[in-house]
This record gives structure tokens, C-alpha cells and sequence, in this order.
């Protein structure tokens, strides 16, 4: 134990960071070889979803042991990866050993974990890691014919083509099993398909599975996309349709709406008696463990004590119940709730700071006060290193972001046939969880377009004297309170004139209209502009650039464009490092609109005009048997009176026991807004605590209920 | 912005480094400074190009409460709020309302912030050698030099004291 601690303590800050992610991936990868052994133990089907985590689980460690440069734990998920490709494909048939050796390889990853910065203890288990990895290779690449029969369903040959290996394999799987296979067609707006689409996929997968989702061919209005979803079902063709509202519903199992066209395509594709039988009995059995019985290994469930028994190392050393890593995974919104507090807790100091003013003002209590007014500043100084360490609590580093760039980027550059060669740097700067969350999709965005639009093929680039690989580069910086992420890359950059010219057709610049190089570029976020003519699958449908300007500007950020002909794009995005989304309420006085952040809204009413008592010249309410001292919003910003009405509203604002009506001409709902400091020359404006965005351009100016509260406090006392 | 960033910025970038190197040393060579020139009334008036960050369309303004009327309010700038003087108004112009032509200078202020001020329009870049600047006189505060551009004086502004807005509220 001593000696664990040590070695965990000698390792540096990276190493701790990939055990502590290794180590959860392989958490979840034994869950669900426990759940395997347990379906298989019970003689159930097994749910391809749990093939396809486990691929996944083995993928994300290879992934993740490549990025720290962990070799070992990178080579064998490598292989333990290519063996789950061949199960979740059907190139490989599910046995007992098949499952040994994962639960094996599970055991040896967390033996391998254990001796990250310990390389003695590395070396040690080079031998095991060997013969595991060669047993491996040997199942993954065991002869297993599989029988075709396709041909036999009512599917578009162009669609079948289409069809990935896995997604086959699912097809033919389901067939084997007796399902109904049926196409469900949708058209959905393209602006928000990705919505419609995920919602008939869900509606979907209650009644069975989607075996793929493809762009479906035929008429559709320009503004709509269609889609094909092959399902495979218990459920007759007619019942799916049932279920299914604004889809249509085709079976393609049974052509001539008979049994006997199933059970056709079924002789077709059932090659092996064995399972042919389990499949007419309609049992239960896993069919792909028949085979492997006939194979002459027993189905049985694997004791996984026996993993790792004949390996090098000390089965007892490997099999360690207590985590490595000291790190705790918590669920984002406890941290919210957290954040909440703090920030209750940050308006009730206000109350306090009050409380000892006015004691101070008094000389009976001026002593008290005193003590109470230092009280109060610890508190303040402790409440801001609260504030500052939830806040840093919630910081992530953007690698796992990069990460997942670099897989796409990967994947794009066969599919387009581009030479690029990804430069990431600053992959350790931290930004707040939710805002990485929403960031990877605009940081995704602006990588396609980088890697579709703006490198060059290779021969072009040869041809203009530029190296024929390209380079897009990722560069992450903090600056200030800012995160600043700049995409930059060396393609044909942006051809100003097209964008001019496509701006004047949309009406968006007056052709005779002087503009600027930078607001020429910054034309690329106008909505439906896009400088390429035709779409492709990668990028380009026009809602692109202006999309991703809208979502970096509601967490509060900026995104800019730089460009010069022939040399490259830089596209710098640069965002909050904390989101202080907050909830506003807004309201809207001579025309103008403002934000009061909401939890300083006590309540809203609306009152008869004479239920407002006029006292000593000041304006009060009578709520519910306490006067209500009242400000009109107007008066206090110097705007104009609303016409006289019979009954006006009043939001009411407080902290701690300060309270104040103010009265507006009207409300305008609620909105998530992020504060943003204004700059400018007048540095600090009372009652303004700076301005947001709801969505247009024009900025709405956010209240500081606490200075007019206080400002209504000592004025009401004056008077 | 970082220097790595191509373009315009970085131009104004590389010229105002090259602008206070020149200012440091090297008294021989002829001394060149460049300036951002904009109409106000019909007057020339420039900035050095070292203090403009960029130049916008006129948006739309969110007036600002209990601000010195020269603030006409604030505009949002790819996401920054930006607040925007009016140059006419700060230097006791006569007023009219913005046309077609009117820019949003934005300048840096103090303190790393931005500041805009609406001109009537930008007519572009004058280099100027310094020897051709002539300290303005006392009286008009705001005007830092003058400099003769063919028949006609450049006020050079002041940016400091044009931005010295705050403490009037």
C-alpha cells in the first residue's frame, strides 16, 4: 500500500490525468463485460448496443493512450479494438475465449494503470501483454464464412451499397432473427432536421432497432431535407406506421405481404442448420453462440478469476479493488446548484454590508457596526475565494475537444482525398465544462470548412507553389478572462469579391457601398452566404458561418475572420472562460428594453393606478399591508413617461430586507442572458451593470438592482 | 489579437510598432506617421492609426442612461459592448443625423478597452511626416496638432482628452 502511494505521488500531473480517464473508460468497459457474461450466463440475446460500447470503450483508450504517449495500454487496445470491430461486424464469432480475452485484456489494463511512472513494473508485464495480443490476432482473424442473401429484400440496390459493413451485418442479423425490416421515409426543414431526425429515431428505437440512417432520394421542396431510416422490428410494417406520425412506412421484408417472402429470405440467408432451427423455433438462444459451440468450445459463462492466472504478474497485484486516481467525477448540475448558492449567497452580502452601514451611522451602535463591518469584509474575501474555486471546480482542459478534432480530421481527409497535416497547440487550457460542451460543434464547423472549402487539392496546391500538404492549426490561448481558440490554415483563403457579389445579390450591401476588408470578411457570418456553389456532404449548405457566430455569441463570445487570397484563413473564436448565463427578466420603458436579473425579482404585479398613495412626495404601495416604496424606471434613467393608464406594472426587487417597486411600462418575458461588461469612457454607470445580447444585435442594458436599491434606501432616508 | 493573426490588424499591428521604434531613435530618417482622416462638418480631422483598431457601419445604439450626452449609447461589436461618443457633439459641432456615409471609429481607449466615436465619414490613410505636424494652440484642448494637407489644415485629435468623459455624470 505504502508503496502504491509513492509511486501514484512520483507521477506527474499528465500521468495522473490519463489514469484517472483510463481508468474510468475501463470502469465502464468491465461493467459491461460483466453485463455479457451475464446475458450470456442467462442464454439471452445479446444487444448489439453493448458490442458496439465495448468497441467504443476500447476505441477511447487506444485514443486516449496515444495522446499521452502510453504505448502499452495503446498497443493492446489497439488489437482489443480490431477484435471488437470483427464482433460488432460479424466477421468474428462471439465464443467463451472471445470473452476471455477481453476480460483478460481488462485485467491487464488495470495492471498496466497501476504501473504508469513505474517502469519496472512495466517491463514486468511485457510478456503477458505479448501473448495476450497474439491470441488476439489469432481469434480476430479465425476463418468465419458469412452467408449472403440480401438480394431477396425489396431495398434500392443503391441503398444496400450504401450500407456500412456493421450496419449489413445488423440487417442480416435481424433477417436471421425473423424481424420485419421496413424503410421509415421523413422530410424535415434543413434548419432544424437534426432535431426532427433525432426524434423519430428515438420514436423509432421503442419498437426496434435503426439499422441506418441515409438522405433519402426523390422530391423535396429546396428548404427540406429526406431521410431513410431501415428498422428492423418485431412489429409488422402497418404497426410501425402506427406509431410513427408525418412518416411514411414501407416493409421491405415481405414484399408480397406474406409470411412465406420472410421465411424465403430467411432459407436465403440461413446457410448453417443449426441455426436455421433456433431461428424456426423463434427460441431465444443466440444463434452466434451455436456456431461457436459447433466451433468446440462450450458456451459457458467465464469465471473471471481465472483471467490473467497463466501471465507473468501476480494475479493478487492485479486485481486491485481501490482506485489509483484521488479524482472524483461529478455531475455538472451539482456544480450548477452550487453556483447557485454562491451566487445567493454573493447578493445576500449586500444585505449585511447595508446592516453595518447603518449601524455605523449611529452612535449608539457606531461600536457594533464597526465589528460587524470587518466581519462582513472576511466574509466578503472568503465568499470571492468560494466563488473563484467552484468556479474552478468546473474547468476542464480543452484536449478531450481536440481529441475529438483530430478524429474527424482524420476521418475528412480520406473522404476528401486532402493532404492535411492538424497542429494543435494550448490543448492544456482550461475552460469551463459547459462551455467546451457547446463549443465542440462551432470548433467543429469551422475545421470542416477549413478542411472542404479552404485547402486546396493537392495538385492545385502544388501548382501554386505551396507544399502539397496542407496545414490547419489549432492554436488555444487564455488572455484575460477570455479563452481565445484561433483556427487558422494555409488554403486558398477567402475570395472577397465572390463574397462581395454574393452579398449584393442577397441585398445584404448596396453595390455601390465602400466597405472594408474586415467588414467584407466579416460578411461570412451573414446568414445564407457561403462562398462555395455547390454543397457537399461536409459543409457548405449556407447555414454555416452564421450559425456558429449566433451560439458563440449566446455563451458571450466573439468569432472573428481573417483572410488573405491565396495564403489562408484564420478564424479566432474567443469565449468567456466561465458562462454567467443568468435568467433576466425583461422589461421595456419608453420603447427601450431592460434586463433585471431575475433573482433579484421578487414578484411582478400589476396595480390600479389608485392603489399608488403618494407620501411626503414620495411614490408608495400598499402590498399586502406594507408600503412598498416605488420608482418609476422613466424617471430614474431620465426616459419618457408612458401615456397615463389605469394600471401599470411593478416588479418588485429585493435583497435581504431592502425592498423596491419599479415601475414600467411593460414586461417582455424572460431570457437566459450573459452579462458583458461595456467598455467605453465612462467607466462605471449606477444602476448599470452592464448590457447582453438577446439574440439581435441591438445590446439590452442589465440593471444593478443593488445600487438602486441602495440609492432608493438613502435617498428615502434623506427625505 | 495576436501579431500571428494576417491582415489588417496585424498591419496597423507591424505600423505602430514600426511608428514607436521610429519615435525612440533614429532622429535621421525622415519621420513618418500615419493617420486614420475622417470629415466631421465638412472638416478634415485624423487619429493616428496606431490608436484605431477598426471601422465599422453604423449599427444600432442602445441609449445609455445617466451618461454625459456625448455618449450616444452603446453598440455591440461581434459581441463586445462597445460605448460610442459623437465626435460632432464632443467637439461642440453642429448635429445632424447619421447618413449612409457615417463610420464608427473604434479606438483604443485606456486600460486595454475600446471605445467608439462616430464620424461623419472615413476618407482614409494620410502618411505624414512629422515634421509637417504643428503643435495646435492652447485653446482648442481637444485638437493635439495641425498638420497642412495641400490647402488644408488636419486637426489631429487629442484621443485622451476626446475620451475624458467620465467623472461629468
Amino acid at each position: 500500500m505504502a508503496k502504491r502511494r509513492t509511486r501514484s505521488s512520483s507521477r506527474s500531473k499528465a500521468d495522473r490525468e490519463f489514469v484517472s480517464e483510463a481508468e474510468e473508460i475501463l470502469e465502464r468497459m468491465r461493467r459491461d463485460l460483466a453485463d455479457l457474461a451475464d446475458i450470456r450466463a442467462a442464454e439471452g440475446e445479446i444487444d448489439p448496443d453493448l458490442i458496439n460500447r465495448l468497441f467504443r470503450s476500447a476505441h477511447s483508450l487506444k485514443g486516449l493512450a496515444g495522446l499521452f504517449g502510453f504505448d502499452p495500454v495503446h498497443e493492446l487496445a489497439h488489437h482489443l479494438e480490431d477484435v471488437l470491430d470483427g464482433l460488432r461486424l460479424g466477421r468474428v464469432l462471439l465464443c467463451s475465449e472471445i470473452v476471455e480475452v477481453i476480460e483478460q485484456a481488462a485485467t491487464l489494463f488495470a495492471h498496466l494503470l497501476q504501473s504508469v511512472g513505474d517502469a519496472e513494473a512495466l517491463a514486468g508485464s511485457g510478456d503477458a501483454l505479448a501473448e495476450l495480443q497474439a491470441r488476439i490476432e489469432q481469434l480476430r482473424t479465425a476463418p468465419n464464412p458469412t452467408p449472403d442473401g440480401l438480394d431477396a429484400l425489396d431495398i434500392d440496390p443503391a441503398m444496400l451499397r450504401a450500407l456500412t459493413e456493421y450496419e449489413e451485418h445488423r440487417l442480416r442479423e435481424n433477417l436471421r432473427r425473423g424481424r420485419s425490416i421496413a424503410l421509415v421515409e421523413a422530410s424535415f426543414e434543413i434548419i432544424s432536421f437534426e432535431e426532427g431526425l433525432a426524434e423519430l429515431t428515438s420514436a423509432v428505437r421503442e419498437i426496434g432497432e435503426v439499422l441506418s440512417t441515409l438522405p433519402a432520394p426523390g422530391e423535396t421542396p429546396e428548404s427540406q431535407i429526406r431521410f431513410s431510416l431501415l428498422v428492423a422490428s418485431e412489429l409488422s410494417a402497418p404497426a410501425i406506421a402506427s406509431g410513427m406520425e408525418g412518416a411514411a412506412v414501407r416493409s421491405v421484408s415481405t414484399p408480397s405481404g406474406g409470411a412465406g417472402a420472410r421465411a424465403r429470405a430467411e432459407r436465403a440467408l440461413q446457410t448453417d442448420s443449426a441455426a436455421a432451427q433456433a431461428a424456426a423455433a423463434g427460441a431465444a438462444n443466440d444463434a452466434v453462440e451455436e456456431s461457436a459451440g459447433e466451433a468446440g468450445q462450450p458456451a459457458a459463462p467465464v469465471e473471471t478469476s481465472s483471467a490473467g492466472g497463466e501471465s507473468a504478474a501476480d494475479p493478487a497485484e492485479l486485481e486491485s479493488l481501490k482506485s489509483i486516481s484521488e479524482t472524483v467525477r461529478v455531475d455538472i448540475r451539482k456544480l450548477d446548484e452550487l453556483m447557485n448558492l454562491v451566487g445567493e449567497l454573493v447578493i445576500q452580502r449586500g444585505a449585511l454590508a447595508d446592516l453595518s452601514g447603518q449601524l455605523l451611522g449611529d452612535a449608539r451602535t457606531s461600536r457594533a457596526g464597526g465589528d460587524l463591518s470587518k466581519i462582513q469584509k472576511a466574509l466578503d474575501r472568503k465568499l470571492r475565494d468560494l466563488q473563484q474555486a467552484v468556479l474552478e471546480v468546473r474547468m476542464v482542459p480543452l484536449r478531450q475537444v481536440f481529441e475529438r478534432v483530430s478524429r474527424v480530421v482524420r476521418r475528412l481527409r480520406h473522404e476528401l482525398g486532402k493532404d492535411v497535416r492538424l497542429e494543435l497547440k494550448g490543448a492544456d487550457t482550461e475552460l469551463d465544462k459547459l462551455i467546451v460542451e457547446e463549443l465542440v460543434d462551432p470548433l467543429m464547423h469551422v475545421v470542416r470548412n477549413a478542411l472542404d472549402h479552404a485547402l486546396e487539392p493537392p495538385e492545385e496546391r502544388v501548382a501554386g507553389g505551396k507544399p502539397s500538404e496542407g496545414c490547419i492549426r489549432i492554436e488555444a490561448f487564455q488572455r484575460g478572462s477570455h479563452v481565445v481558440i484561433a483556427v487558422a490554415d494555409d488554403g486558398r483563403g477567402i475570395d472577397v469579391d465572390t463574397l462581395r457579389s454574393r452579398a449584393e445579390a442577397a441585398q445584404l450591401v448596396q453595390p455601390d457601398e465602400m466597405l472594408g476588408d474586415k467588414e467584407l470578411l466579416d460578411l461570412v457570418f451573414a446568414p445564407g452566404i457561403s462562398t462555395r456553389s455547390e454543397v457537399t456532404a461536409t459543409s457548405g449548405r449556407g447555414v454555416g458561418m452564421d450559425v456558429v457566430r449566433h451560439n458563440l455569441t449566446a455563451l458571450g463570445g466573439v468569432v472573428e475572420v481573417d483572410s488573405v487570397r491565396g495564403r489562408g484563413t484564420q478564424v479566432s473564436m474567443t469565449l468567456p472562460i466561465t458562462l454567467a448565463i443568468i435568467q433576466s427578466l425583461i422589461v421595456v420603458v419608453d420603447g427601450q428594453r431592460f434586463a433585471i436579473p431575475l433573482n433579484a425579482v421578487q414578484e411582478t404585479l400589476l396595480v390600479e393606478a389608485e392603489a399608488i398613495q403618494d407620501s411626503e412626495g414620495r411614490a408608495i404601495l400598499n402590498l399586502r399591508g406594507d408600503a412598498l416604496p416605488l420608482r418609476r424606471l422613466c424617471d430614474e434613467f431620465g426616459l419618457r413617461p408612458a401615456a397615463e393608464e389605469a394600471k401599470r406594472f411593478v416588479v418588485v426587487v429585493g435583497m435581504g430586507d431592502t425592498r423596491l417597486g419599479l415601475v414600467v411600462d411593460r414586461l417582455d418575458g424572460q431570457q437566459d442572458t450573459v452579462i458583458k461588461p461595456i467598455q467605453g469612457p465612462v467607466r462605471a454607470v449606477r444602476g448599470i451593470a452592464g448590457a447582453t445580447e438577446l439574440g439581435d444585435q441591438d445590446p439590452v442594458l442589465v440593471l444593478d438592482v443593488s445600487t438602486l436599491l441602495a440609492d432608493a434606501g438613502t435617498r428615502m432616508e434623506a427625505a | 489579437m495576436s501579431a500571428a493573426v494576417p491582415g489588417e490588424e496585424a498591419r496597423w499591428d507591424a505600423l505602430a510598432r514600426a511608428a514607436a521604434l521610429r519615435r525612440e531613435g533614429d532622429s535621421e530618417r525622415i519621420d513618418l506617421r500615419r493617420l486614420v482622416s475622417f470629415e466631421l462638418a465638412g472638416t478634415p480631422y485624423a487619429l493616428p492609426v496606431e490608436r484605431v483598431r477598426e471601422i465599422v457601419r453604423i449599427r444600432p445604439i442602445t441609449p445609455m442612461p445617466r451618461v454625459p450626452r456625448e455618449v450616444l449609447g452603446v453598440v455591440s461589436l461581434r459581441g463586445e459592448i462597445v460605448q460610442v461618443v459623437d465626435a460632432r457633439r464632443r467637439l461642440g459641432l453642429e448635429e445632424t443625423p447619421a447618413t449612409r456615409a457615417s463610420r464608427v471609429v473604434v479606438v483604443y481607449g485606456g486600460d486595454d478597452g475600446v471605445a467608439g466615436l462616430l464620424v461623419d465619414a472615413v476618407t482614409g490613410v494620410l502618411p505624414v511626416a512629422e515634421e509637417a505636424l504643428r503643435p495646435a494652440s492652447g485653446e482648442a484642448a481637444l485638437v493635439e496638432s495641425l498638420c497642412v494637407q495641400g490647402e488644408r489644415f488636419v486637426s489631429v485629435l487629442d484621443l485622451d482628452r476626446m475620451l475624458a468623459l467620465d467623472g461629468g455624470a
